[in-house]
């Protein structure tokens, strides 16, 4: 994964990430990014990590970002396998559970070039918002933050949400993975009595016209054994 | 009894207790309200009412079994009916389920509204319950990628037993988000209920132990919890039937 970091798939009208190879600080799997961000944000460190979910269910494996650092706070954001960068990589790097991290320190000047891709760039909070959930983390960074870096273009924490809730084959993975959750839990829990008839059924669509929104009682379902 | 609402989050710090209780204080101006506290994995609904002298609660109606009639667990605050869960948490897990049904269609031959402060994770059977036996749900979801993934989820688990959505109340919105609102909706089954901006009001009244309509009932963030209230069109139902659904409902026993 370290040559993602300075291998920069070159696409045609999108800015790729061009970064130089860092120093590895350290590799791991962490169950919460949480981790990783506040160690980047503590040790006021410049350069990046990359982050590999290993989350596979909702995204097929295609994600592999990277996320650059100067002085702790958080600056571009690169999905390596779509070659999206900025807010859109973050949406598809914001999954649950544990990710792959490798964290590399860069020398400052290196970064510097880099770092002016205005189009590849997170507001300060957002990764610890929609990759750690860590609110209170998010805080601590926008505090750390230059002041050019919480207010003007580029700064907008909402970026990265407008673009998951504008992925529409990313929100249906998340359905229907949790209706295929929820029958099954149903049955081990005993519970799939109390499933929708058509539960099952619609996994495809929007259309509830036939629900009542009640719960369906025993009297329902009466099977007379 | 009108109708049965669960209120979910699938993740916790997305002030759902302050929710529940602005939309049942809301609600009560013009309906019998009751909130129940059904959140088992975190059941600090009792500092939120001022409750935490209460000497019975929904724990010893469903763990301790040292109380059998809801009523002496029942308390009148706010003008609402509100049924605390009890701060013993240990051994919900073992609470049988089939008591929360029973608890509930007791309070549902007795109430305009129910409304159920449910858990923040699905993890359990427990904890599934007020979105398997409620009417419908509001998803209170803050507008960050994490909550609204996690409110999504609640929104289908909910859906697998027949429950649609009444609506999704945004909490904790900065101004940059109010757009995020609107593009949410139509993933949600139901209206966007209101966009509460993330205030120290809001905090103050948690600090005070006290429901934000009755600590500050002027404030805009009220404003917008009891349009949201208005907003969820409490349909009409047959008391004697909602509650004899709920006694019905498939509720196995636990083993």
């Amino acid at each position: 994964m370290t040559e993602s970091a300075d291998g920069r798939t070159e696409t045609k009208d999108a800015p790729s990430l061009r970064i130089p190879r860092g120093t590895l600080l350290r590799s791991r799997v962490v169950s919460d990014v949480a981790t990783t961000l506040s160690r980047a944000l503590d040790r006021g460190l410049t350069g990046y990590a990359t982050l590999v979910p290993q989350e596979t269910l909702l995204l097929e494996g295609d994600a592999r970002g990277v996320l650059t650092f100067a002085d702790g706070v958080p600056v571009l954001a690169y999905n390596t396998v779509t070659d999206r960068g900025g807010p859109d990589a973050l949406a598809e790097l914001a999954v649950p559970g544990p990710y792959r991290v490798e964290l590399y320190a860069v020398d400052d000047d290196r970064l510097a070039a880099a770092h002016e891709e205005d189009a590849l760039r997170v507001a300060p909070g957002a990764p610890a918002t929609e990759l750690a959930d860590d609110p209170a983390l998010a805080d601590r960074t926008r505090d750390a933050a230059p002041d050019e870096r919480v207010a003007g273009p580029g700064t907008d924490d909402a970026d990265a949400v407008a673009a998951f809730l504008a992925d529409d084959d990313r929100i249906e993975a998340i359905r229907e993975q949790a209706r295929t959750e929820a029958a099954e839990r149903a049955d081990e829990w005993g519970l799939d009595e109390a499933l929708a008839d058509d539960a099952d059924e619609n996994l495809g669509g929007d259309s509830d016209d036939d629900l009542d929104g009640a719960p369906p009682t025993a009297g329902d379902r009466e099977s007379g054994g | 009894m009108v109708e049965a609402f669960a209120v979910a989050s699938g993740k916790g710090g997305t002030g759902k207790k302050t929710s529940t209780l602005a939309l049942g204080m809301a609600l009560a101006d013009e309906h019998d309200v009751t909130v129940v506290d059904a959140d088992t994995g975190m059941a600090n609904l009792l500092f939120h009412t001022g409750l935490d002298d209460a000497t019975v609660t929904l724990h010893d109606l469903l763990v301790e079994e040292t109380a059998t009639d809801v009523s002496t667990a029942t308390y009148d605050r706010f003008g609402l009916s509100v049924v605390p869960c009890g701060t013993s948490l240990a051994g919900f897990e073992a609470a049988e389920p089939g008591r929360l049904r029973d608890v509930v269609a007791d309070l549902a031959s007795d109430t305009d509204v129910l409304l159920l402060d449910s858990p923040a994770a699905l993890g359990s059977k427990s904890a599934v319950l007020p979105v398997v036996l409620a009417d419908r749900v509001v998803v209170v979801v803050e507008p960050t990628i994490p909550a609204l993934s996690d409110g999504l989820k609640v929104q289908e688990y909910a859906r697998s037993y027949g429950t649609e959505t009444a609506g999704v109340l945004f909490n904790k919105v900065r101004d940059d988000a109010a757009d995020v609102a609107e593009q949410a909706e139509r993933h949600f089954g139901g209206p966007v209920l209101a966009r509460v901006p993330d205030s120290d009001v809001v905090r103050a009244a948690r600090r005070a132990g006290k429901p934000l309509l009755a600590h500050a009932p002027e404030s805009d963030a009220a404003a917008r919890y009891r349009r949201a209230a208005a907003r969820l069109d409490v349909r009409d139902g047959d008391g004697g039937a909602v509650a004899d659904r709920f006694r019905s409902a498939v509720v196995p026993d636990t083993p």
